[in-house]
C-alpha cells in the first residue's frame, strides 16, 4: 500500500505536527524518552511518529529494540502480564539503555489490563519506555496518564495533505487533477491514511484522477447506505431498516462504530424539527457508549432504529 | 480436550495428600454445565486407583444424611489401601428446605477430612457457599470453544464410524454453547444407527427440538400483562437464554406494531444485552437475572398500545444470516490480520479502513493487485475474495 510505502522513516521526513516532531527530536538527541501518550484522530501520524522516534534513537536496526503491540487485537490483562512484562523487564544491549514498547490503539485496552500496565510501567522504567497510542486519551486511566508525557496530534492541514498527495502521485506517475485533489481532501477530512488509500484506489481505475473517479471509488468502498436506513426507520419500516443494518454489518463488515458516526452526522442533516435532532443525538450517544462497553452491535443499533421509528411516528402526529 | 490446566491442578492437589492433609482439604470445581467437571474427577480417581465415594443431587443431602453416608468414609482409609476420594456433585442442587443443614454438614466433613473431598458447582459464588468456599481450593472449569467441541464430536464420529458433514458437526457444536455433554447427546440422537450425518439431518433436529418450548415462552413474553408471568415462563422452560434472546429480538417488531411499544421493547432488549456484556467482562453470572428480567418482563410490559392479535412466530433471521455469512466474515478477518501486520493496524481497523480500498484496487488493476497480494502475503482464496470472484 502506498500509505506504507511513503510512510516517513525518520522524524526529519515528517512534515506535519511540527511542534511534536521537534520535541521528539530533542528526545532522540538526548537519548532519553519519557513514557508518552500520543492522542489524536486517525491518520494524523501517531504510529509514524513513534516508529520514527525509535528509528532516530537506535538507527537502522531499530526493530530489534522495539516491540509493537496492538491493543485491539491483544487487549486482555494476560497480554500485559505475560508478553509486555517479559519484554519490558529484560535488559537491552547498546548505548540506549532502554527499549521502546508501542501500544497502539491503547484506548481499546480493558480496564484491568490498564491497571496491570500501570505497575509494569513503573517497575521497569529503567529498561523500557512506553508509547501509548490512542484516539482519545480520555479512555486511558488517570494513573497512566499522569505517568506519561502527553502529545496531542491534530488533523493535518490542507497544505500538508496536498503536499503529500502531490509527492506520492508524482512518484507513482499518476495524474491527479485539481478537482480530484479537492475531492480527496473533502472525503478524507485530514486523515492522511484515508487520503492516500483513496488516491491509490482511484489510481487503479487507470485514468487521470478527477472528482468523479474519486467519488465513485469512495462510493464503492463504503457500501454503508446509512441515510437510506435512517429514512426507512423514520417512515416506520423498522424491519426494512434492520435488514439494511444487518447487510452492512454482516455482508460488508462495516464496523458498528462507523455506522454510529454516520448516523450522528445524518441526524443533523435530516429535515426534521430542530428539537428532535438533539433528542435523537442523545439516543445516538447512548448507543455509542454501549458499543464501547462491548455490547452487541446489531442489538444496540436496532434499539436506535426503533427510537427513530418512534420519532418518525410522533413527528407525523405533530409531536 | 480443553480444561487441561484445571485438571492438572486437581491432580497435583490430590497427589499432595500423600504428604498429609494440605492446607485446603477440599477442592471446589466450578464452571458451566457439561464442561467435564464430574468426568474429570471420575477419570482421575480411576487413573490414581482410588475408590470414589459419590453423592449427587439425586441423594438426599440433609445434615444427617450427609454425615451418615459420607462422614464415616471421610475418616477411614480403604481396605485396599488405594486411597479414597469423596465427591459431592452438583452442589447447586442442594435446596434450602429439603436438604436442611446440608451445606454446613459438608463444611464440617471437609474440616476434619482425612482424604480428598471434591465438590462441583456451577456457581461457586452463590452466597450459600460463602463459608464452605473459604475451606476449598477453587478450580475453575471453562467452556470449551466451539472448535474444541467440534473436534471432540469429530473424534467420536471417527470412532463410531459415522461420516459426518463438517457443517453438521459445527452446527451441533454451536447450538450447544460449549456444553459438551449435551452436544454429544445431540450427536448420538442424530447419528445413532446410521453411517452418515448431513447438515439437513441436523437442521431438522434444531427446529424440532426446542421450538415448542420456545413458542410457549414467546407466547408469555408477548402476551403477559405482568412481570412474574413473563419471567416464570423462562424458569419453567429449559431453553438456552441466548437462543431465546434471538427469538424475542427477531419477533418483537412483528408482534409489537405500535412504534412506541416497539421502541420500548427494543430498549429493554438493548439493556438486557448490556447486562450480557457485563457478564462477559466480569464473569459474574449472578447478573443473568437482570438479563432475564429485561428480555422477558421488560418486553412484555412494553405492549401498551398494540392491540392483541395473533401473529405467527418466525425463526430468528439473524442466526441464518450469521451462518450464511460465516465464511465471508472469517475471510475478511484473516485478510484484516494480514493487512494489520503490514500497516500497523488492528485487524478490525484494517477491515474497516483499508480492506474496502483494497477491494476497489483488486477489481480494477490486476498488476497493482498482484504486487499488493505478494506484499501482504495473501493466499489464492483471499485474492479471489477481493477480486469478487470468491
Amino acid at each position: 500500500m502506498w500509505a506504507e510505502k511513503y510512510r516517513p522513516r525518520s522524524l526529519g521526513e515528517m512534515v506535519d505536527q511540527v511542534e511534536i516532531v521537534e520535541r521528539l527530536r530533542s528526545f532522540a538527541e538526548a537519548r532519553n524518552v519519557p513514557h508518552c501518550i500520543f492522542a489524536g484522530p486517525p491518520g494524523t501520524g501517531k504510529t509514524t511518529a513513534a516508529l520514527c522516534l525509535a528509528h532516530d534513537l537506535y538507527g537502522p536496526g531499530y526493530r530489534g529494540h522495539l516491540m509493537e503491540l496492538n491493543a485491539s487485537d491483544e487487549r486482555g490483562i494476560n497480554v500485559v502480564r505475560e508478553t509486555v512484562k517479559t519484554y519490558a523487564r529484560t535488559r537491552t544491549l547498546g548505548e540506549v539503555p532502554f527499549k521502546i514498547l508501542i501500544l497502539d490503539e491503547a484506548d481499546n485496552m480493558t480496564g484491568d489490563a490498564q491497571q496491570a500496565l500501570r505497575r509494569t510501567m513503573e517497575r521497569y522504567t529503567e529498561t523500557a519506555r512506553f508509547i501509548l497510542i490512542a484516539n482519545y486519551s480520555g479512555k486511558i486511566i488517570e494513573p497512566i496518564q499522569s505517568r506519561c508525557a502527553p502529545f496531542r496530534f491534530t488533523h493535518l492541514s490542507r497544505e500538508d495533505t496536498v503536499g503529500r498527495l502531490r509527492q506520492v502521485s508524482e512518484k507513482e506517475k499518476v495524474k491527479l487533477l485539481d478537482d480530484g485533489m479537492e475531492a480527496i481532501l473533502e472525503v478524507s477530512g485530514g486523515d492522511l491514511r484515508r487520503a492516500i488509500n483513496t488516491l491509490q484506489a482511484a489510481a487503479s481505475v487507470g485514468r487521470p484522477i478527477d472528482a468523479e473517479t474519486v467519488y465513485s471509488v469512495v462510493g464503492r468502498a463504503n457500501p454503508a447506505d446509512v441515510r437510506g436506513m435512517i429514512e426507512l426507520a423514520l417512515k416506520g419500516d423498522f424491519l426494512g431498516a434492520r435488514e439494511r443494518l444487518r447487510e452492512m454489518t454482516l455482508r460488508y463488515g462495516v464496523a458498528g462504530s462507523d455506522i454510529i458516526r454516520q448516523v450522528h452526522l445524518e441526524v443533523f442533516r435530516l429535515r426534521i424539527p430542530e428539537r428532535w435532532k438533539i433528542r435523537l443525538a442523545e439516543a445516538v450517544g447512548e448507543a455509542d457508549f454501549r458499543l464501547v462497553q462491548g455490547s452487541d452491535e446489531e442489538v444496540q443499533l436496532s434499539a436506535l432504529l426503533a427510537r427513530l421509528a418512534e420519532a418518525g411516528y410522533e413527528m407525523g402526529r405533530g409531536g | 480436550m480443553d480444561n487441561r490446566k484445571p485438571i492438572l491442578e486437581l491432580r497435583e492437589w490430590i497427589l499432595s495428600w500423600k504428604r498429609g492433609p494440605p492446607g485446603k482439604r477440599a477442592a471446589l470445581l466450578y464452571g458451566p454445565p457439561g464442561v467435564g467437571k464430574t468426568v474429570a474427577v471420575e477419570a482421575l480417581a480411576g487413573d490414581l486407583g482410588m475408590e470414589l465415594v459419590e453423592r449427587n443431587a439425586s441423594d438426599q443431602r440433609t445434615a444427617e444424611a450427609v454425615d451418615r453416608s459420607v462422614g464415616r468414609a471421610s475418616q477411614y482409609r480403604t481396605l485396599t489401601g488405594g486411597g479414597r476420594l469423596i465427591l459431592f456433585d452438583e452442589l447447586d442442587g442442594i435446596t434450602g428446605t429439603a436438604d436442611r443443614g446440608g451445606v454446613s454438614a459438608i463444611t464440617g466433613i471437609i474440616k476434619s477430612a482425612r482424604c480428598p473431598v471434591v465438590l462441583t458447582a456451577n456457581d461457586a459464588y452463590d452466597p450459600r457457599f460463602s463459608t464452605l468456599r473459604s475451606h476449598c481450593l477453587l478450580i475453575e472449569f471453562t467452556r470449551p470453544t466451539i472448535q474444541e467441541v467440534a473436534r471432540h464430536l469429530r473424534r467420536i464420529c471417527a470412532l463410531e464410524g459415522v461420516s459426518a458433514e463438517e457443517a453438521a458437526i459445527r452446527l451441533i457444536a454451536e447450538r450447544n454453547h460449549g456444553d459438551i455433554r449435551s452436544a454429544v447427546n445431540d450427536l448420538q440422537a442424530l447419528a445413532q444407527g446410521r453411517g452418515r450425518l448431513t447438515l439437513r439431518d441436523v437442521e431438522w433436529l434444531a427446529s424440532r427440538d426446542r421450538k415448542e418450548v420456545i413458542f410457549d415462552v414467546l407466547r408469555s413474553v408477548f402476551h403477559s400483562r405482568d412481570c412474574l408471568d413473563a419471567k416464570r415462563a423462562v424458569d419453567a422452560a429449559d431453553v438456552d437464554l441466548d437462543m431465546l434472546f434471538e427469538w424475542i429480538y427477531e419477533n418483537a417488531p412483528r408482534q409489537l406494531r405500535d412504534p412506541r411499544d416497539l421502541a420500548e421493547a427494543m430498549e429493554a432488549l438493548a439493556e438486557a444485552d448490556l447486562y450480557r456484556g457485563r457478564i462477559r467482562s466480569t464473569q459474574d453470572w449472578g447478573l443473568l437475572r437482570y438479563v432475564v428480567d429485561l428480555m422477558t418482563a421488560g418486553v412484555a410490559l412494553s405492549r401498551r398500545r398494540t392491540p392483541p392479535q395473533w401473529v405467527p412466530f418466525r425463526f430468528p433471521d439473524r442466526i441464518r444470516a450469521l451462518s450464511a455469512t460465516r465464511g465471508e466474515r472469517g475471510m475478511r478477518s484473516s485478510i484484516g490480520a494480514k493487512i494489520g501486520r503490514r500497516c500497523h493496524l488492528s485487524s478490525k481497523r484494517a477491515v474497516a479502513e483499508v480492506l474496502p480500498y483494497l477491494r476497489v484496487i483488486f477489481e480494477n488493476d490486476a498488476r497493482m493487485a498482484e504486487g499488493l497480494a505478494r506484499w501482504l502475503d495473501l493466499d489464492e482464496a483471499m485474492v479471489e475474495y477481493l477480486t469478487g470472484k470468491g
